[in-house]
């Protein structure tokens, strides 16, 4: 069974992916914020992480620059998800090593999708 | 200190110095440093005249002494004559008694002939010479001084009683009285010739000696306009020296000083002054050019603190536009982070993730998630703009291919022309070639178009077209819908505008779309205008160029 691990602030869209997740063979981790998020992650081993830019603590920028830097981590694919606020920010997602972004608001559907493409669920 | 002010050491402090100085230059300065002229030049530099009054007044100092030089000349050459003429006047007096002295020496010898031939003719020639004597006396006395002419009544007394004694020698041979003529001769008459002869000689000896005086008098004028002369011409050299010295250097020191001063005003030494001791037109000028370097400094200053302050203020601007963009991210990150819930759990419902949908709830969750949509979009206007104002909007700009824009457009509102039963159709020159630009963007630009030309449509088609026009691209939104009237075109494109306030209540919308698809235009380097007619439709131009580049964007 594969295990992601969304790292989020706010609990509806925590509670979003959770219900996304509930009839898939997914197993769910999640975090609240940046530092919680890099700790879970070297902890649970996830197969694929989704994570906010902008978080608590530490931003999701921060987070994935450090799990990419860490050779524990480094492996684990990341979805970073952004605001779309300003120019730049996808070529700052790609920039810290993010291997897919998507754009807040974004649809359960296509956030199911990328994550069956980047961990299969078998 | 730069190092292009240590190539030139000199110049910042003495001009003159800088250069190797000349013999010309060494002597001047040797005087003004070591003699009294120095304090001259200063003397004359303060005087209160102007150049042109201290340079006539050295001119008729020198003028002056040169006419009291002639004046004396001519007072030695008037004494000179004076001289010679007294002289001349000696001479002919010393003459005149020569010629008694020989007159008497005649007479003695005609008396001596008288007496021994004892003729009428002899005795005649005696008393002719009596009357030349009386011719001689009175020129002599004409020109005599008192004490000549005292020695001259003298000797006329004399020459009365030798006449005398003549005419009775005369009388006494006369009557053949030889003898007693003969001892009048010796015992009278000669004495008297004697005495005529020492007075004779001692009235030539005192002309003479006046004579000598003259001479003398004469040489020592001479001498002494010899002298004068040569210590007026002596003079005049020195002073027309030292006068000229004085005053050029009294006016070369003020024009060395101000060319230091300008020099180092010119380097930008903005507080220098200059200092001349000078009352004349120099002073004036160097009272104007320490104005001048006030004014300049006090500019400088005013400018110094105007940069800084421009400084700080760009500081704070930047700090601020920081702030703003900060502020901006957050912003839209605490705006989506909602929308993405409501439209998460939306989605997912109508997806059947929660269990089959009952069909009356069908409707209402099918409008929350257009709502949700709307709002976003509104959101993503707001922000647009805002970033826009805050100068944070940048293009991300790549190759895009323009039917693919085209084609996005078509397919996000074909739902919406479709429930409007109006026609959406497109054009798209063929050959055009891969542009470069912000697809995004200009995807949004066209949407907005669109999506408006719908909205103010009720009957009739929607068409977009695209053409290249030289370099640039052409795209073209026309409509059959309410137009916009001509008063109105102008304003169309500028914030929360609609052709008419009641319109945003019939039709919807902000009046933000096109104002940000005008900015984004504009960023693209291009421009955005409007050709309508009320009751016929609207068309939207748009022109950009087909490979924008950072520069052309910016």
């Amino acid at each position: 069974m594969k295990t992601v691990l969304y790292v989020e602030d706010n609990e509806f869209n925590r509670k979003i992916v959770r219900q996304l997740l509930t009839r898939t063979e997914y197993r769910l981790v999640e975090a609240a914020d940046g530092e919680a998020g890099v700790t879970a992650a070297r902890e649970a081993r996830p197969d694929v992480i989704i994570m906010d830019i902008q978080l608590p603590k530490m931003s999701g920028l921060d987070a994935t620059r450090q799990l990419r830097a860490d050779p524990a981590t480094s492996g684990i694919p990341i979805i970073v998800i952004t605001s779309f606020a300003l120019a730049g920010d996808e070529e700052k997602a790609r920039e810290v090593g993010a291997a897919a972004y998507l754009a807040k608001p974004y649809s359960p559907r296509e956030l199911l999708g990328m994550i069956r493409e980047l961990a299969p669920e078998r | 200190m730069s190092a292009h002010d240590r190539e030139h050491p000199g110049v910042a402090t003495d001009p003159a110095a800088a250069a190797t100085p000349g013999v010309g230059e060494r002597i001047p300065r040797f005087l003004l440093t070591y003699s009294p002229l120095g304090r001259i030049v200063r003397a004359v530099a303060r005087l209160r005249a102007s150049v042109h009054a201290k340079l006539l007044g050295a001119f008729l100092l020198i003028a002056l002494l040169l006419i009291a030089m002639g004046a004396m000349s001519l007072q030695a050459i008037a004494s000179v004559a004076r001289h010679s003429r007294l002289l001349d006047q000696a001479r002919e007096r010393v003459d005149a008694v020569r010629q008694i002295e020989h007159a008497l020496g005649l007479q003695m010898n005609f008396t001596r002939n008288a007496l021994l031939l004892r003729d009428d003719a002899t005795i005649e020639s005696m008393f002719r010479e009596n009357n030349r004597f009386r011719d001689t006396f009175d020129r002599l006395e004409t020109a005599a001084t008192p004490e000549q002419r005292e020695t001259i009544q003298r000797l006329r007394i004399t020459q009365d009683k030798v006449m005398a004694t003549v005419a009775r020698i005369a009388s006494l041979i006369r009557e053949g009285k030889a003898d007693d003529a003969m001892a009048l001769h010796l015992d009278e008459g000669y004495p008297l010739y004697r005495e005529i002869a020492t007075l004779v000689t001692r009235a030539v000896r005192n002309e003479e000696a006046g004579m000598g005086q003259l001479r003398e008098g004469v040489e020592t004028t001479y001498r002494r306009a010899l002298l004068l002369t040569g210590g007026f011409a002596a003079t005049s050299i020195v002073l027309a020296l030292v006068l000229g010295f004085v005053i050029s250097w009294s006016f070369i020191l003020p024009v060395r000083e101000a060319e230091g001063f300008l020099g180092r005003v010119a380097k930008g030494d903005f507080g220098a002054t200059i200092d001349v001791p000078n009352r004349d037109e120099f002073g004036a000028l160097a009272r104007r050019m320490n104005e001048m370097s006030r004014e300049l400094h006090e500019l400088y200053d005013a400018q110094h603190r105007a940069a800084l302050q421009l400084r700080t203020l760009n500081a704070e601007l930047e700090q601020a536009s920081r702030a703003k963009s900060n502020f901006l991210a957050s912003m839209s990150h605490e705006l989506r982070t909602p929308m993405n819930a409501i439209l998460g759990f939306t989605e997912m419902i109508r997806d059947g993730l929660y269990g089959e949908v009952p069909p009356e709830i069908q409707e209402p969750v099918t409008d929350i998630h257009t709502c949700g949509k709307q709002l976003l979009a509104l959101i993503n206007n707001v922000l647009d703009l805002s970033k826009i104002e805050a100068g944070r909007m940048e293009l991300a700009l790549g190759e895009y291919v323009v039917e693919d824009i085209v084609d996005t457009v078509k397919l996000s509102l074909r739902s919406l022309a479709a429930t409007k039963g109006l026609e959406l159709v497109s054009t798209v020159a063929p050959g055009l070639p891969l542009c470069v630009g912000d697809g995004k963007r200009l995807t949004q630009c066209l949407t907005n178009l669109v999506g408006n030309a719908l909205k103010f449509t009720s009957e009739g088609r929607v068409e977009i077209r695209v053409e290249a026009r030289g370099d640039d691209l052409r795209f073209a939104v026309a409509d059959t819908g309410i137009g916009i009237p001509a008063e109105q075109v102008g304003s169309i494109f500028e914030e929360f505008r609609q052709a008419d306030a009641t319109v945003s209540r019939d039709f919807g919308g902000t009046g933000l779309g096109l104002s940000i698809t005008r900015k984004l235009v504009e960023l693209h380097g291009g421009r955005i205008w409007v050709e309508s007619e009320v009751g016929k439709g609207s068309t939207f131009f748009f022109e950009i160029p087909a490979r924008v580049t950072r520069e052309a964007a910016a």
